[in-house]
């Protein structure tokens, strides 16, 4: 009996080749993208578990007080001061260790590299079993000790054997390091290489003592600034939890911290080591997961959907074998077991191929996004087989129900009752589909033009133009800025040159407190400070709206340290949220610090505003735009802008690094274009786009391939219909309207629960961003209609060919 | 009303080549009610169907009123086939969806009939054939004999001038059949042109005119005296 059942189901596939193609691929789409979503998340939720104390590893982070008025709901990292504290005073804590890092020029004989180093206390190395090439545990107990991984070491050490060579590192002084450990590479799967707030892999782990030689670090910590990326660890015994954890790390800060810090942070978080490669989701309060994994599931709905839609119209050919076979005694039972063995069947061929596709598109995944996500079949079959085995029935259940129930006599008849040819549960299908189809479209609609947004503000800078340079500090290179400038200025390609703390699009937020009026600490307003010089404002095309311009002619434009008044310029926001009421009543007038604890010399200082500029969105994204301060400090000339004008863009850029090597010859030249900088950031909401993108690009072919068939088939039961309308005098036309009328009503209906649905999810999403498109109902609405208007056009294909025939054609009846 | 010359229906799968109308020459005029008797398979309705333009010929000349139709496309036929045929099916080919009154009306709204009028003369004509008082009905609630009296409603109501019967009677009792074949002589002897096909002598009886076909040609013709 089985076996009759298989061959009859092999014998249909074959049959109905197109409708058999339709089925398999539209659920094989569905399945792949299901699998896929499953193995991507899986893969991000299960970083590091590789460490052998993965499940005992925690790190802490800070979540933001909403006074804080921040762009993100939680930062990584804590205070470099609560880990001391927590080791002494939760004493059950095995081990904590601190991490951090930053970029600095290492030096080995002629050669020098720009190298970022995770300073860390020597626990790391307890905590995290690193494999050691050479070296052990012991590399950090040296306060000059370092550990570099197998790739890095090869770089420095071309000739092998980095054991106890010495690598300079240049600050103030140099230093000499010596590396103690060589470890293998850190797997991508790890947070250490794939978080994606900073490019910044684990190379090189040096003692968080020699930061403290560089007087760069207290070992006791600081409560003054947390630093993304800057990572403190706990290893706790098994018997405690992240709970416990949080709760002891909770109590510590709030003995600890003063009053400031808790305005700006309200507690302190612990997450799993496995979570920790979420990080940047989790303070964007994106469910980056969820959402990927709910539409996996969509897009696997829609399939199942699709698939159910088709197989109950391709069942209604089958009516006549359903008769037949009850006619020859086949009891209701055995004929559902051998709908739902053929449906089953069919899920699996569709799985097969489902893995097919996937082993074709996870090298390419993994080779374009830095991952290794693998097809491990020991682990996924046995849950894909239950899934599947699922699918097939759910999906193959409705069918089989609708096609078995029909009488023998009219099946053998053939003239099928009207509820199979038009039913609600096959029209709420379609409705269902379209639901899903609209709101992903319009989603991505809502994303691109959001992104188009973010993607056009930033272009009120010259970004295209501007080059920068980085790490113009360092060493004695400042002693050296005025000569680069005057010479990179003399440059025929060069329009203009400057240098500053910071360039547009750096998501650094540097504050200090002041007000209106001296002294008057309620009324302090938190400002931005941009450190800046004299053609900061030309060389970024900065309007000012009032005042004057920096200039070398007024002594008060030049910060020092012991400046106690300063000329500044500020930006709108910031003459607003001073208090001032107009342009007029700012300008050349007055505001005053108010110092913060940790800021030393206690004294006064007023800032005397003598220029304001318009409101422009300096650090760009989803910020808001930050009342900012212009202050013109040499010490702090961190990066150089450098707008080229004109064609001979490489031209130029051959010059200045000509140019930098004679001034600078110790130093190698780190240039960044502003373009990339704000592509760096920018990636993530690209991505987001993308990702969301192909999964409307499924979701939507699903929906139409299944549309596809199924207007073939409601135009194939409607034949006779036809036939009679078309000798009763019905002009194709006419006869197409009633076609497509039969689908718009459940598309019409699925519109209306799509579009506010889409409304609310786009919403949602578009407050993440402070310069967000007004109103996203043109892109929802638009949306719409192209899937309606898609939808037309693919019944109308049919519909003009069966109208276009002769009518004796859907007449025969004999 | 129509002429055939030389007409002939050829239809072509990949194997065979089988010859449906070989030759007809036929000649009918207005107001004739015409019976095409047969084996089945002898070409009855495909010749019925070419008459009807609801299939064109292989070969030869189809006169309708004056104008050769034979390569006419699909819309010109269309045209001339709402505005003179009426339609009568032995299988009565009524929409399950719509009403008997809908049903009806339907080849007048393809007409392009107002709405107002449409309304009268599906009355009239419903009170013609004896169902008016099963208007609100769907076919499915009708006897056989009820449902092929519909169709015969709808073939009439446009007020065609030609009515083509396919075995009006083919799936009727013999009573209900009586009563079809009743209601069309009454039509004729009214004016209407009739053309039918049917297996029963006694139903080709109605007819003045029997045309007997075998193997796609046409083998004898008979008149019959009027009554």
């Amino acid at each position: 009996m089985f076996k009759n059942y298989l061959l009859i189901a092999l014998r249909n596939l074959k049959r109905n080749r197109i409708y058999s193609l339709i089925n398999i691929c539209g659920l094989a789409i569905g399945l792949a993208v299901f699998i896929f979503a499953a193995i991507l998340t899986q893969y991000e939720k299960s970083h590091d578990i590789f460490f052998e104390n993965a499940a005992r590893i925690y790190t802490l982070g800070s979540v933001l007080s909403p006074q804080a008025n921040y762009s993100v709901k939680e930062f990584d990292g804590v205070y470099t001061a609560i880990a001391p504290l927590l080791e002494a005073e939760a004493t059950d804590i095995e081990a904590t260790a601190r991490i951090v890092q930053d970029e600095y020029l290492l030096t080995l004989g002629e050669r020098g590299f720009y190298q970022k180093i995770k300073f860390a206390d020597k626990a790391l190395l307890k905590i995290f079993d690193f494999e050691y090439l050479a070296g052990d545990t012991s590399a950090l107990d040296d306060p000059l000790g370092i550990a570099l991984t197998e790739t890095i070491a090869k770089k420095y050490f071309p000739a092998g054997n980095a054991m106890g060579k010495v690598i300079s590192l240049n600050f103030h002084s140099k230093i000499d390091l010596r590396v103690t450990a060589v470890i293998r590479d850190i797997p991508r799967n790890s947070h250490f290489i794939s978080s994606l707030i900073k490019d910044n892999p684990l190379e090189v782990i040096a003692s968080l003592n020699a930061l403290k030689q560089m007087d760069e670090f207290k070992l006791e910590g600081n409560w003054d600034n947390i630093t993304t990326g800057d990572l403190t660890y706990v290893l706790l015994p098994s018997h405690l939890d992240g709970q416990w954890l949080e709760q002891q790390a909770n109590d510590v800060f709030q003995r600890h911290a003063s009053d400031d810090v808790k305005k700006f942070i309200s507690g302190v978080k612990s997450r799993r080591l496995q979570d920790m490669n979420l990080v940047l989701w989790d303070a964007v309060g994106l469910p980056i997961i969820t959402v990927v994994m709910g539409l996996g599931l969509m897009v696997l709905i829609i399939a199942g959907l699709n698939y159910t839609n088709l197989a109950t119209a391709q069942a209604m050919d089958r009516a006549k074998e359903v008769g037949l076979r009850k006619t020859l005694g086949a009891k209701i039972g055995q004929l559902l077991i051998q709908f739902l063995v053929e449906s089953v069947m069919i899920t699996f061929i569709a799985l097969l191929v489902a893995l097919a596709m996937l082993e074709i598109i996870i090298p390419v995944f993994n080779d374009r996004f830095g991952k290794i996500l693998s097809l491990d079949y020991f682990s996924l079959l046995p849950p894909l087989v239950i899934i599947t085995f699922l699918i097939g029935l759910i999906a193959g259940a409705y069918p089989a129900y609708v096609i078995t129930r029909v009488k023998p006599v009219d099946a053998l008849k053939e003239s099928l009752s009207k509820g199979l040819k038009r039913s609600l549960v096959r029209s709420a299908m379609i409705g269902a589909q379209f639901v899903f189809s609209v709101f992903l479209l319009a989603m991505v609609a809502v994303v691109t033009i959001q992104n188009e947004k973010i993607m056009k503000s930033s272009e009120i800078f010259p970004k295209s133009q501007i080059v920068t340079l980085q790490k113009t500090w360092v060493g004695d290179i400042p002693t050296r800025h005025d000569t680069l400038k005057r010479e990179i200025t003399a440059l025929s390609g060069v329009e203009n040159m400057t240098f500053s703390s910071q360039v547009p699009f750096i998501q650094q937020n540097w504050t200090f407190d002041a007000s209106k009026n001296s002294g008057d600490i309620a009324g302090k307003v938190n400002l931005n400070r941009i450190m800046v010089e004299y053609d900061f404002l030309k060389t970024y095309d900065i309007p000012l709206i009032a005042g004057r311009d920096f200039s070398q002619e007024f002594a008060n434009d030049m910060e020092k340290k012991e400046s106690t008044v300063l000329n500044v310029i500020i930006n709108e926001t910031a003459l607003k949220k001073l208090g001032f009421k107009s342009l007029h009543d700012a300008l050349n007038k007055s505001f005053y610090q108010i110092f913060r604890d940790n800021e030393d010399g206690k004294k006064s200082r007023a800032y005397v505003i003598v220029g304001v500029m318009k409101d422009q969105n300096f650090l760009g994204l989803h910020n808001s735009i930050k009342p900012i301060v212009l202050r013109v400090h040499s010490q702090y000339y961190e990066t150089a802008s450098i707008r080229i004008k004109g064609k001979e863009f490489s031209a130029t850029m051959r010059e200045i690094e000509r140019i930098w090597k004679k001034i600078n010859p110790d130093y190698p030249i780190q240039v960044e274009y502003l373009d990339d900088i704000f592509n760096h950031m920018f990636k993530i909401y690209k991505s987001i786009n993308i990702a969301l993108a192909g999964f409307t690009v499924m979701a939507l072919t699903l929906a139409f391939i299944g549309l596809f068939g199924l207007a073939a088939f409601m135009a194939a039961g409607r034949t006779k219909e036809i036939g009679i309308r078309k000798v009763m005098g019905a002009k194709t036309h006419q006869i197409v309207t009633l076609l497509i009328w039969q689908f718009s009503l459940p598309v019409l209906l699925a519109l209306q629960v799509a579009l506010p649905l889409s409304y609310f999810a786009s919403d949602a999403y578009l407050n993440f961003f402070a310069d967000r498109i007004e109103s996203p109902i043109v892109m929802i609405t638009g949306s719409g209609l192209v899937a309606v208007i898609l939808s037309w056009l693919i019944v109308l294909t049919h519909a003009i060919r069966v109208s276009s025939r002769k009518p004796i054609h859907a007449l025969r009846y004999e | 009303m129509l002429k055939l010359n030389n007409l002939c229906k050829v239809y072509q799968t990949e194997e065979v080549e089988t010859t449906a109308l070989d030759n007809i020459n036929i000649d009918i005029e207005k107001g004739e009610f015409v019976a095409i008797m047969g084996p089945s398979g002898c070409g009855k309705s495909t010749l019925l169907n070419i008459i009807g333009m609801l299939d064109s010929p292989t070969s030869g000349e189809y006169h309708f009123l004056g104008d050769e139709i034979a390569h006419a496309n699909e819309k010109q036929l269309a045209n001339i086939r709402k505005k003179n045929i009426g339609f009568i099916f032995q299988s009565f080919n009524l929409i399950e969806e719509l009403t008997v009154f809908e049903n009806v009306e339907l080849a007048l709204l393809y007409n392009d009939v107002p709405s107002k009028e449409r309304k009268e003369r599906v009355t009239r004509v419903l009170d013609k054939v004896g169902i008016a008082h099963r208007a609100k009905h769907m076919p499915s609630q009708l006897s056989g004999g009820q449902q092929q009296r519909v169709a015969v409603a709808r073939a009439l109501v446009a007020e065609p001038a030609m009515i083509l019967a396919d075995e009006p009677t083919g799936n009727l009792d013999r009573a209900q059949g009586e009563e079809v074949m009743d209601m069309l002589k009454k039509l004729n002897e009214e004016g209407s042109t009739i053309i039918m096909v049917t297996h029963s002598p006694s139903h080709a009886d109605y007819a003045r005119r029997t045309i007997n076909l075998f193997d796609g040609q046409v083998v004898t013709e008979m008149y019959r005296a009027a009554e």
